[in-house]
């Protein structure tokens, strides 16, 4: 009977240390990607609500902690300074600092409510031979926040009529299997396919072996990002196309990152985008005319991050054979409020440090013109037009895609199924736990093991 | 113009998802979606150990044998929210000596409860609880069955689950699982149970797990009974070695063997069981 008794005891014992030991492990490694830790005084806030964003009815809270990594006792001050998300000052306080050398301290930061909307929060530490600055954001209620759609007259028909002309383009699809790709587990094939303007632009085909039939993992590439095949899914097949002018689609288009969203960008006719925006409906295209291989057309989820992220939108949008979307950290979205938060960064970011650049270096070229093209580009326009389910993912730190312009974007799909997760630490990308949390809520919407 | 990444420890989590489960409590099964596990499990028992967990060899001729099918459907109500229920079929022959036997047979106890998990370890583990109701199927004069105790009862169950930590294992999970029953009857019993659970996978499609149970009920009848099903006060552990198979994504198997090396006023026996998962 002791025996039995002694089991009870020391089983749960020995789970709850081994829980306690690897819980532990996981927070260290999150802990060690999101924060610098390194410097003599660091400081380390965390906000009150998990995702950093709060309500607008409840204070803003941080927890400040304060590491003295030195052996010397410090002096100094410690400050916070909120500004709104354009850069205009709300307020400056500031508190006494004296802290032992190897020791800690931690603060609360407790602010009044505010209205809808994202917040930059800067805590900074000055000491006579120490200066820093932590840079955080939160949201309130980002859920709310509205902007203005600038949508031109004949922005349905312009789509309109550019489809038609995709349709007009042969695609002349090849499929290649690559045997020096392939594995015992998946099969690799590079693809083919004529697009807008009759422009050559390839893809990565991967198909497990393991079964019949698979949902399909649509991805559309970041910014002059090369796509590879994607060997990671073992449930989907993943379909990666490089649009042109990435990857190995560069025979005609072939730009570096500098230039590469300027191309054309005074014409709304032939605006690089146009054709990229065309590439992505082609590869839907190639989906649908490949379904002997495996391919579930009945479940195709398009995902993208950054200028992914748009593309991913805008394939959506446009093209109601896409059944999900999922996003990080969409660009270019509310293109006219990311000009006006973007004017306040101390040191100019992609996009508008290249739009800003073109701007400075054409004496002929005003905002209007440019914006007389963006609009007919702008993700934000084709937001509407999204029905199916969506899950979107932001960094609050993102300067390229502000979290404000993301939201916007997000508040006008006109899907009634969409959700957001917002990563408190990350700039432009997303976390782990997002991407863990991505793969359930696909598994959820497409009802797959 | 960062993209975003998806690491390779991503991947390797990912995997997580991909492996079928022995155990399915404190897993959440995911809104909306199904899981159906038909198993058949064989006992057979013929020495017994005493009230002081001594070994008594059986008598020759006497033993006891089940046959059981049980099938177990749980639906995701919402992410954390899951709806099980538990239905055993018993075949049983007890067999007395001098060619004597008792046969009984029917459906056993139910069951049903609701599954939440508390708390989700950045997808990697969960931590849930499981409140149920346990309901007889049969009938029992005197509250004694061969089926069960005859009563209805509750329980109470916290399970942690997930991904073997880096510091054990790259890859594989876990479940362990802590239960408290109690039957509504003057004589109890009360029960307490662990569940230990270990899966690692030894090849794409194939693993192997052991299960660990811990077991004992109180109560102030402590009349010894061959029928497990049938008493009040005993203990045992119980080591089972699974062998699993992923026939497709929606369909796995598992094998399983063992063998109580250690009880009190209960039988000593070895089974084996056969688990279907249908994930739909």
């Amino acid at each position: 009977m002791k025996r039995i008794c002694y089991l009870f005891c020391l089983i749960p014992l020995f789970i709850a240390g081994n829980a306690l030991k690897a819980n532990a492990a996981i927070q260290e490694v999150q802990e060690t990607q999101q924060s610098d830790e390194s410097g003599d005084i660091v400081l380390k806030p965390v906000p009150k609500s998990e995702n950093g964003v709060f309500k607008k009815n409840e204070p803003i809270v941080y927890r400040l902690q304060i590491t003295n990594n030195t052996n010397a006792y410090k002096e100094g001050k410690i400050s916070y300074l909120l500004t709104t998300d354009e850069g205009k000052k709300i307020r400056l306080d500031s508190v006494r600092l004296a802290i032992r050398g190897n020791s800690s301290k931690e603060i609360l930061v407790k602010l009044l409510p505010k209205p809808t909307g994202f917040y930059r929060l800067n805590f900074m530490v000055n000491t006579p031979d120490y200066d820093d600055t932590v840079r955080k954001v939160f949201g309130v209620d980002p859920q709310e926040i509205r902007s203005k759609l600038h949508k031109p007259a004949d922005f349905d028909a312009f789509w309109k009529q550019s489809r038609e002309q995709l349709e007009k383009v042969a695609p002349r699809y090849r499929v290649l299997e690559r045997k020096d790709l392939s594995t015992d587990k998946k099969k690799v094939y590079a693809v083919e396919m004529h697009s807008f303007g009759n422009l050559l632009i390839r893809g990565w085909l991967v198909i497990p072996r393991d079964g019949k039939k698979f949902p399909v993992h649509y991805r559309v590439p970041g910014y002059v990002v090369t796509l590879n095949p994607n060997m990671d899914n073992d449930d989907f097949i993943a379909f990666d196309i490089n649009v042109r002018g990435n990857g190995n689609s560069k025979d005609v288009i072939n730009i570096g990152t500098d230039n590469y969203c300027l191309v054309n960008v005074e014409s709304k006719d032939k605006y690089i985008y146009r054709g990229v925006y065309m590439d992505c409906i082609r590869g839907l295209d190639f989906l649908y005319d490949h379904e002997n291989l495996g391919i579930d057309t009945s479940k195709i989820f398009v995902e993208g991050g950054s200028q992914g992220g748009a593309l991913a939108l805008i394939t959506a949008a446009l093209d109601k054979r896409v059944k999900l979307l999922t996003m990080q950290v969409p660009l270019y979205a509310d293109i006219h409020d990311n000009m006006n938060i973007s004017a306040s960064y101390d040191k100019q970011v992609f996009p508008f440090k290249v739009f800003r650049r073109y701007n400075d270096i054409h004496p002929g070229f005003t905002w209007d013109k440019f914006f007389s093209t963006f609009d007919y580009y702008d993700p934000q326009n084709f937001a509407p037009m999204v029905k199916c389910p969506v899950l979107m993912g932001i960094g609050l730190l993102d300067q390229f895609c502000p979290p404000r312009c993301s939201m916007a974007l997000f508040n006008h799909i006109g899907s009634n199924s969409k959700e957001y997760v917002c990563v408190p630490n990350s700039t432009h990308e997303v976390n782990l736990d997002y991407f863990m949390f991505q793969n359930l809520w696909l598994r959820e919407k497409f009802r797959i093991p | 113009m960062k993209k975003p990444r998806l690491s390779a420890l991503t991947v390797c989590l990912l995997l997580l998802f991909v492996l079928p489960y022995k155990t399915f409590a404190g897993f959440p099964i995911g809104k909306y979606r199904d899981i159906v596990v038909p198993s058949f499990s064989y006992y057979s028992q013929s020495a017994h150990y005493d009230v002081n967990g001594n070994f008594i060899k059986g008598t020759p001729g006497v033993n006891f044998t089940s046959f059981s099918a049980n099938l177990y459907v749980g639906y995701g109500i919402s992410r954390r929210l899951d709806l099980i229920v538990s239905v055993p079929y018993l075949y049983q022959v007890n067999n007395l000596g001098n060619g004597k036997s008792i046969i009984s047979q029917g459906a056993g106890d139910m069951v049903a409860g609701l599954s939440y998990n508390l708390v989700n370890f950045k997808y990697v583990r969960f931590l849930s609880v499981q409140v149920s109701g346990v309901v007889p199927l049969y009938t029992a004069s005197s509250s004694t069955s061969a089926l069960g105790l005859g009563d209805k009862g509750a329980e109470v169950k916290l399970m942690y689950c997930g991904a073997l930590p880096s510091f054990i294992a790259d890859k594989g999970y876990f479940n362990a699982e802590v239960a408290y029953r109690r039957y509504f009857n003057f004589q109890g019993p009360d029960q307490v149970s662990f569940l230990g659970t270990v899966g690692y996978p030894i090849s794409w499609h194939n693993q192997v797990s052991l299960d660990v149970t811990v077991f004992r009920s109180f109560s102030p009848n402590t009349t010894f009974n061959i029928n497990y099903n049938a008493e009040r006060d005993y203990a045992f552990v119980k080591p089972q070695l699974n062998f699993g198979h992923q026939f497709s994504r929606r369909f796995s198997m598992f094998l399983g063997g063992y063998y109580v090396p250690y009880g009190i006023n209960t039988g000593l026996g070895y089974g084996g069981s056969v688990v279907a998962i249908f994930k739909l």
